[in-house]
């Protein structure tokens, strides 16, 4: 219990060190202060949204954005990878053309994306599905492709039937790489989303700090940036927990 | 007092009469590099039903592939294996195969681990659970059922992994090097195990091992074999009772026995197989 405190407070002690850096900065006028604003007009800030429910009203739409296009791109993956994993056929068709299309950064199909989608809803629910695809393909072609030979033969002596097969061996051998890449592809999936919408959009927590951008509130854009750091770093660690659940048969 | 009497049990008097393998003409190549490379050539080989034979010889003889072709986890080979008078063309609930690392599956219970070699068995549903915590209990693992493998020590998953494999009650069960991983002490606990649970059971037991005195303590007949390609180049008889004490002096003559014919040059191909049968009867 003890050390669990104070290796929070230790995780801390940085943070705490870089808003009091900032604070002093700010009291020294090293910047003028409409660009280096103070900590706690930040604070302000986002005390005054979170009271007038404007910050909740962005942040519940950005949020289903990524729920949607997370859950489309990732089921899109986790179908893809399986099935590049099983069939030599879908490895020789599809391979090379996935293993160079993933080497492309998300935000370069943007233009393209814009000119044939528009810049309303299903264009970021797209662009969030590619950014959560690749990284959870990628994981589950590795993860049923690692799954070790002795496996398939312990399951080939025993003849265990094709579902108990799929739902009992293979599923859980290939659960811990494809839980990392879900990991990995939701936190990636979220900062796509936000430089979307920095870029075009007419709500969510991006568009909420461009247009205090454009109106030179940069107390509004830190309190974005603050908030959208913490949401991926809350969504990372809820996957962690998810996978510290899930394979507690793991030795510790 | 006699310590035979202890463990002799009605089903150990009476022979059973399954589990009767037959090879006949087997040879196995593998294709390195383009080259064809024999691994078993021409071996022929019975073993009775209930009988204990350990397979031992230098590395790369073949025994363990033996082995994966009489399981039928490979059944790319040139000559005939039968058990009770059945082509064997693939895997079957009625051989199992224990594995020198246990292969209990990491995210599965012990009971889990041993209930997944009955998915596909003609067991009943509500049998089953009664069944594999008999065999749980048979291996001294009551008290482990849900534990997972990593929370198990080397001996006890091993123990875990010939729970399993004996729980669907095979005619023939295979064993590939079985306690190779284990430490000296561990091996000698379950080799002691072994002993006691075919008595028991007196299914069928083929077992390849590097350990000579493993092979002459549990084994009714030793086969030596040569290597490049795998042959069988002798086979002896340990003709004395089971259960057995390890310190009988006939073992250590038999051991020794079987060691100077390991060690000695491979002979030339064609030469007949010698069967040797050891008086050692008349010192009991």
């Amino acid at each position: 219990m003890t050390s669990n405190l104070s290796r929070i407070g230790f995780g801390l002690a940085p943070l705490v060190a870089l808003l009091l850096l900032w604070q002093a900065a700010s009291a020294a006028g090293l910047f003028p202060p409409q660009v280096l604003v103070a900590p706690a007009d930040v604070v302000a800030a986002l005390l005054a949204m979170w009271r007038n429910g404007e910050l909740v009203a962005h942040l519940s739409i950005s949020l289903t954005r990524l729920l949607i296009g997370f859950g489309l791109g990732a089921a899109a993956g986790l179908a893809f990878g399986t099935a590049l994993a099983l069939s030599r056929l879908a490895e020789a068709l599809f391979g090379p053309l996935f293993q160079a299309l993933r080497q492309v950064p998300v935000l370069a199909f943007l233009p393209m994306l814009v000119l044939l989608l528009g810049i309303e809803e299903r264009f970021k629910i797209v662009v969030v599905a590619i950014a959560a695809f690749f990284p959870v393909a990628l994981a589950a072609f590795d993860g049923v492709r690692g799954v070790p030979r002795s496996h398939f033969e312990v399951a080939k002596l025993y003849r265990t039937p094709l579902l108990p097969f799929l739902g009992r061996i293979l599923l859980p051998a290939a659960t811990p790489p494809v839980l990392t890449g879900l990991r990995i592809g939701l936190t990636r999936a979220w900062l796509v989303l936000i430089a979307c919408e920095l870029l075009a959009a007419g709500s969510g927590i991006g568009q909420m700090m461009e247009m205090a951008r454009q109106l030179f509130r940069i107390d509004v854009v830190l309190a974005g940036v603050f908030v959208s750091g913490l949401i991926g770093f809350l969504l990372d660690r809820g996957v962690k927990l998810i996978e510290r659940r899930t394979l507690r048969w793991k030795a510790a | 007092m006699n310590v035979t009497t202890l463990f002799d049990t009605p089903a150990a008097a009476s022979p059973p009469i399954d589990g009767a393998l037959t090879i006949a003409g087997l040879s196995k190549d593998f294709t390195v590099g383009g080259r064809s490379l024999p691994v078993l050539d021409g071996i022929d080989l019975v073993v009775r039903p209930g009988e204990f034979v350990s397979i031992v010889g230098p590395s790369g003889c073949g025994k363990s592939t033996l082995l994966r072709l009489v399981a039928g986890l490979d059944t790319d080979f040139a000559g005939e294996i039968r058990l009770d008078g059945k082509r064997i063309t693939g895997t079957d609930l009625d051989r199992g195969l224990i594995f020198q690392d246990h292969r209990l599956f990491p995210w599965m219970t012990l009971e889990e681990n041993v209930g997944l070699a009955l998915l596909n068995s003609s067991i009943p549903k509500a049998q089953r659970a009664r069944i594999v915590a008999e065999h749980i209990a048979l291996l001294n693992l009551a008290g482990f059922e849900k534990a997972y493998p990593h929370q198990l020590s080397g001996g006890m998953a091993q123990r875990g992994a010939i729970a399993r494999a004996l729980v669907t009650e095979p005619k023939l069960l295979l064993l590939d090097e079985p306690l190779g991983a284990l430490d000296a002490l561990t091996r000698i606990h379950v080799q002691t195990e072994l002993q006691r649970i075919w008595l028991r059971q007196r299914s069928t037991m083929l077992m390849v091992t590097h350990d000579v005195e493993e092979a002459v303590y549990l084994s009714d007949r030793v086969i030596i074999m040569g290597a490049k390609p795998g042959r069988i180049r002798r086979i002896v008889d340990i003709d004395l009772p089971h259960p057995r004490e390890r310190s009988l002096p006939q073992l250590h003559r038999l051991r020794d026995e079987i060691l100077a014919e390991l060690i000695q040059p491979v002979p030339t191909p064609g030469e007949p197989e010698n069967l040797v049968r050891l008086p050692v009867r008349e010192a009991m």
